[in-house]
């Protein structure tokens, strides 16, 4: 640098401090000695002590042995701190249950929350709610594991940084002032609305600003079924359907036995007609759908037709039906339309006939059910048919489905983004909604929402929509919540708070209410709780007859979680033209996307919740992904098969997704489920699967859920989809029927059945045993599940999943088949790829007396009870994992890692969300064998109840979490040593038959034989 | 043949050696074995409650305080305002008592410590035992004539399978007894 080379005047880019840089020669010298000066001198061994290296670390070791020793007193046992005050309704080890109502799904299902010292562990139904009868869906069950999400929003945010209440609520209170002063529009867009109190307060809102619009959207739910309703008959409010009294019903692509409407209120109806134990009284089930849904599988005829031509299908019905008369006087253009109609579809004629005979025996006996995902063309077809038919006498008026706030039509949103991209709209409030993900790419919500200067979300946790919004505000979750809902007539449902808000969350309305104050200190936590009791008052009071005062009826509806009034809705005269206007599909040269709703993560609400993405799907049973379902026949013409990546192309939108090749699927039909493919969520559920609202490009030509003329290819790429069952293949000769020949599943026609009862036991064999008979002296537990009512809903698994402590395993877990639910449920095809006859079986451990599991341990873990339970000492268990080899129902799960310390690093693990756990089961560790206890935590509770009351133990006092669950009750728990129980009666039934019965093991799960209600000809 | 050192290590101090480890061991494990199970615990307290004085001398039930103990799993430590139901009145004065009203008015809860714990991953209830007429003092000892509470029986699996097994032994007072559950699930789920 410096050409003269002399050191001292060298300036240096780099130095370490100012005398290096001034070239200070005492640091010169430093630099040139290696060492500091006596770092490197000799020792002075004189001043060393006497103690040497060896003598020092003995030292240590021995003092650092005897402090850990001395200071930790280990008889220390911690402390028990009792409250100051006690609140009286806090038993400490006693479960407290509030009655309140589900907010998962716009269903309002009543729920009943167990609660331990005050923190809410499971969600059950409502034993007295009149709609879903003590019993809730999955999604209900699983909802509990929202309330402690890890990655609930807890404080309020302003563009992404943290900031108060007071200051986001004082700066929106400007903005909406300012909006209204100029008149510029104030957007409330929200879901459903089933409360008459947010109405009242939307209502309130308007006032104070008047410029607010309210837009409601949603992704699929009764949309377009009330719509067509208003069409046929003018008003939103569509009765529900008495399918209790149906002697045949015809679903038409509805799953309304597995995803659609109140589908736990519709299984019960249902499984009424499905009874067998006392008497047989059956109702005929005809599926016409071109996926294979929940519904389908329950079939006794399935006719598998293209969604796009269910219009066709219809139309061909009326035109035969039409030939034998009509129940209401149909207008000649009505009846020309209907003889003069396309009728050339391609359907098995053996079906048609048979369903024909049975519609027309059975005028005023049957209904024709509509799918929500068809259109409204095809409902205003199916609502005219009923008429036709006389089937109206199964509308039930007094339980309609009620609307208070009409979807917003496609015209109303377009106009709202016009608004939007035309600057006229100042501020856009997100009513705990995410119109980013449902809304598809077609209206382009995202990129008007930029014009926008409040953008408000409130949100629990963050999804697509509150991350393109300014304020994000987190809102408390249903747990924590007031609120209510009448969603159905005459049954005025109430929430109530089983929790305080656990973060620095508000409830939604109180939120609402503080901005229509005007001032941001107006915000009390009982804003909305006082809110609801005068909107109920004003409402509800009124309405019951009742000579109690007002806040008698208040508390006991609060305690009962709803109160019943009288309210019927008006039934009135069809609008024929409505059937006129409706049209065809335009033709459809290529295939046909179904979209369907998922049937565990909803519209993408749930995608966050870890034991519902690991639900298997009831059908083909896979978990954590979404896939495009193909019929057989399509995969041969295509070449594919399970895990390929097609490429699916409508319009100029495509989208690349695996393929599972699904027997039964009609041979055009290519059906995904929406709900998947969040891109803006918490750890579980993002990127879990495939959006396919991308692929919605034309909004209302017809159904958006039905998507013609669509290309696919194949891409040459493979992904992986895990299944929790394998796909044997129908055509292997060898795995075919397998389980008919082993007699695992066991079933028969209602002829087979009336003319020899039993026909199931005419082949018995002899078994014998080699071991003692070992005799069990009182109560003995056994289990029976009925065969014929089980709709494979997974209720059951999810409710076993939350009363257990089931760990999420994740996907890769799955995949290597780790999963740790103690129930699942079997699925088994027969017949022939295009036509499955599909077999469904819950298991679970079967509790053998001979327990082949139990003789192969090599400490004793697993072991027989007096009761004869096969019990598992999860702490003498040190997993040689022989029990789980030499079970032949394979019932047993390993817990191959801590799971919940395992998956998704420590996603589970912490703080919040073990709270979750029920206290009376332990929480098992790695390297430990667990199954199914048949829930020997409640057996035990109703044992010390018994005691406590100085009675016997009877076999009722116990109620399994599955058995509770069920929608049907086709699970039955027992003593059956008594022999006028349920379950013994169950046990000697006709049909009743063990898995495996020839290894004589002696299972304590008894099947009910699964009878299929086919014609007399068919047999 | 010469003896080397080798063989009197071998022979002699080796078993020798040995000896006197295993002996000190099993002697050590036995002795200490009440005291690993704590019997004799009794830690100090944060207020030096007199269950002698309370239960003893002036014969309060058990269950005046101990509310739940024929209800549920748990017997129930009161929480603060049981006692301040008499110590609003009931000598006010004295220094113990003081320390009691203090923590009433703070609203915080007393940090009792713990004494009697049965082992971990065992599920007991106390509504069962009591309800099937089992004194307190046959698990919890003469708690009526204890200054300071200490523990005086085992709490080990051991001890609860001994009584569910021979329960006309450890129970003599009891009639009607049945023998208890002494099945895995009994305790463990």
């Amino acid at each position: 640098m410096n050409e003269n080379g002399n050191s001292s005047e060298l300036k240096k880019d780099y130095w370490k401090s100012l005398a290096d840089y001034d070239n200070d020669p005492g640091i010169l010298m430093i630099k040139e000695n290696e060492f500091l000066e006596g770092v490197t001198d000799d020792f002075d061994e004189a001043k060393l002590t006497g103690i040497s290296r060896r003598r020092f670390i003995a030292l240590l070791t021995a003092s650092t042995a005897f402090a850990a020793t001395a200071c930790t007193d280990y008889r220390e046992k911690g402390e028990i701190i009792p409250y100051n005050k006690r609140p009286e309704e806090i038993k400490p080890g006693i479960a407290n249950y509030y009655a309140s109502t589900c907010s998962g799904c716009s269903q309002s299902c009543g729920i009943l929350v167990k609660t331990r010292e005050g923190r809410p562990i499971k969600i059950d139904g409502n034993p007295e709610h009149p709609v879903n009868n003590g019993k809730i869906c999955s999604k209900g069950q699983a909802s509990i594991l929202n309330l402690y999400d890890p990655e609930r929003l807890k404080e309020p945010l302003i563009s992404g940084r943290k900031s108060g209440w007071e200051i986001v609520d004082k700066e929106i209170i400007s903005l909406l002032d300012n909006a209204s002063k100029k008149n510029r529009e104030i957007a409330i867009v929200t879901g459903k609305i089933v409360s008459p109190t947010v109405v009242k307060l939307l209502n309130d809102f308007k006032i104070k600003y008047p410029s607010t619009k309210i837009y409601s959207v949603t992704l699929v739910d009764d949309k377009i079924r009330s719509e067509a309703w208003f069409e046929s008959y003018g008003t939103y409010n569509y009765p529900a359907i008495k399918f209790d009294e149906a002697n045949i019903i015809l679903s038409i692509d509805s799953d309304f036995l597995g995803n659609e409407g109140n589908f736990i209120e519709n299984m019960q109806k249902y499984s009424i007609k499905r009874e067998v134990v006392d008497k047989v009284n059956f109702n005929r089930l005809y599926v016409a759908e071109g996926r294979l849904s929940a519904t389908g599988m329950m079939a006794d005829y399935r006719i598998s037709i293209d969604p796009d031509k269910q219009y066709q299908f219809v139309m061909l019905l009326a035109k035969e039906i039409l030939k034998s008369g009509s129940a209401i006087s149909l207008s000649s253009e009505v009846i020309s339309r209907i003889n003069n109609s396309k009728t050339d579809l391609k359907i098995d004629r053996r079906k048609l006939s048979y369903l024909l005979k049975d519609l027309l025996e059975n005028k005023g006996k049957s209904i024709i059910y509509a799918g929500d995902t068809l259109s409204k063309d095809v409902h205003a077809a199916v609502n005219l048919l009923n008429e036709i038919l006389g089937n109206t006498a199964l509308y039930d008026f007094s339980r309609s489905f009620k609307s208070f706030i009409p979807y917003s039509k496609t015209e109303e949103l377009m106009s709202l983004i016009d608004s939007m991209n035309n600057n006229k709209v100042d501020v856009v409030i997100h009513f705990d909604v995410n119109p980013l993900f449902i809304l598809p790419d077609y209206f382009g919500y995202g990129s008007s929402l930029k014009k926008v200067a409040g953008t408000i979300a409130l949100t629990e946790s963050e999804n697509e929509t509150s991350s393109a919004c300014k304020y994000v505000l987190p809102i408390n979750n249903q747990l924590e919540s007031w609120g209510d809902a009448n969603l159905r007539a005459g049954i005025y449902n109430l929430q109530q708070p089983v929790i305080a808000p656990i973060f620095n969350t508000r409830q939604k309305e109180s939120v609402l209410l503080t901005w229509l104050s005007g001032t941001a200190s107006s915000y009390k936590e009982d804003l909305y709780h006082k809110f609801l009791i005068s909107s109920f008052n004003d409402q509800i009071y009124s309405r019951i007859k009742n000579v109690s005062d007002q806040k008698t009826i208040w508390y006991s509806a609060l305690h009962d979680g709803f109160v019943i009034f009288n309210e019927e809705m008006k039934r009135s005269d069809i609008n024929q033209k409505a059937f006129l206007l409706s049209k065809e599909l335009g033709e459809n040269k290529s295939y046909t996307l179904h979209l369907t709703e998922s049937y565990f993560i909803g519209d993408g609400r749930f995608a966050n919740n870890g034991w519902l993405q690991e639900v298997p799907h009831p059908v083909s049973k896979v978990a954590w992904d979404n896939y495009a379902s193909i019929s057989p026949t399509l995969a041969k013409e295509l070449n594919l098969e399970m895990n390929d990546v097609i490429e699916i192309n409508a319009g100029e939108k495509s989208l690349n997704l695996p393929v599972i090749v699904q027997p039964g699927v009609a041979e055009k039909t290519i059906n995904v489920e929406l709900g998947y493919g969040r891109t803006v969520i918490g750890d579980v559920g993002n990127k879990v699967g495939f959006n396919p609202i991308v692929l919605i490009t034309k909004y209302y030509d017809s159904s958006p859920f039905i998507i013609t003329n669509i290309s696919i290819k194949k891409t040459g790429e493979k992904y992986n989809l895990v299944s929790t069952q394998e796909h044997h293949s129908l055509d292997d000769t060898f795995v075919k029927d397998f389980h008919k020949i082993r007699n695992i599943i066991q079933e028969g026609t209602i002829q087979e059945y009336i003319s020899d009862p039993y026909f199931l036991r005419n082949e018995k064999k002899e078994i014998f045993g080699i071991t003692r008979e070992h005799k069990y002296t009182g109560v003995k537990w056994a289990m029976s599940i009925d065969l014929n009512k089980c709709t494979s809903c997974t209720a059951c698994v999810t409710s076993c999943n939350v009363e257990n402590n089931i760990p999420v395993v994740g996907k890769d877990q799955v995949e290597r088949g780790r999963e740790m639910q103690w129930m699942r449920i079997d699925r088994y095809y027969s017949g022939s790829p295009d036509e499955p006859i599909v077999s469904n079986q819950p298991m679970l451990c079967q509790h053998c007396d001979n327990a082949p599991c139990e003789n192969v341990c090599p400490v004793n873990a697993t072991n027989h009870s007096p009761d004869g339970l096969n019990q598992m000492a999860y702490n003498r268990c040190v997993g040689t994992r022989y029990c789980s080899n030499n079970c032949p129902y394979k019932v047993r799960r390993y817990n191959f890692f801590d799971f919940r310390d395992h998956f998704a690093d420590e996603y589970y693990q912490n703080n919040l969300t073990s709270l979750v756990n029920n206290p009376e089961v332990t929480v098992r560790s790695r390297g430990v064998m667990e199954k199914c206890t048949f829930c020997i935590q409640r057996i035990m509770e109703a044992r010390s109840n018994a005691i406590t009351e100085g009675r016997e133990l009877k076999g009722t006092d116990v109620v399994t979490a599955c058995q509770q669950a069920c929608p049907t009750n086709a699970i039955v728990f027992g003593d059956m040593n008594d022999p006028d129980s349920k379950i013994s009666k169950m046990r000697e039934h006709n049909l009743a038959y063990h898995v495996l019965e020839e290894l004589n093991v002696k299972p304590n799960v008894t099947y009910i034989a699964k009878l299929r209600n086919t014609q007399p000809e068919d047999n | 043949m010469k003896k080397t050192v080798l063989d009197y290590v071998l022979k002699i101090r080796l078993p020798l050696t040995l000896f006197v480890i295993a002996t000190t061991f099993v002697l050590t494990y036995y002795i200490s074995r009440p005291e690993r199970d704590g019997l004799g615990y009794a830690p100090e307290q944060p207020i030096k409650f007199s269950h002698k004085l309370h239960a003893g001398t002036m014969a309060i039930d058990c269950q005046y305080c101990h509310t739940d103990v024929a209800k549920g799993r748990y017997a129930t430590i009161p929480s603060v305002n049981v006692c301040m139901n008499c110590h609003t009145v009931a000598r006010k004065d004295k220094p113990e008592i003081v320390k009691l009203t203090q923590y009433y008015e703070e609203e915080k809860p007393i940090p009792w410590k713990r004494i009697h714990k049965v082992p971990d991953y065992a599920y007991f209830n106390h509504s069962v035992h009591v309800n099937k007429g089992i004194d307190c003092a046959s698990c919890h000892g003469d708690v009526k004539e204890m200054e300071i509470v200490s523990q005086v029986r085992q709490f080990t699996m051991n001890a609860c399978l001994d009584c569910h097994r021979e329960p006309h032994k450890n129970l003599p007072y009891l009639e009607k007894v049945n023998i208890g559950p002494d099945n895995c699930s009994a305790c463990h789920r």
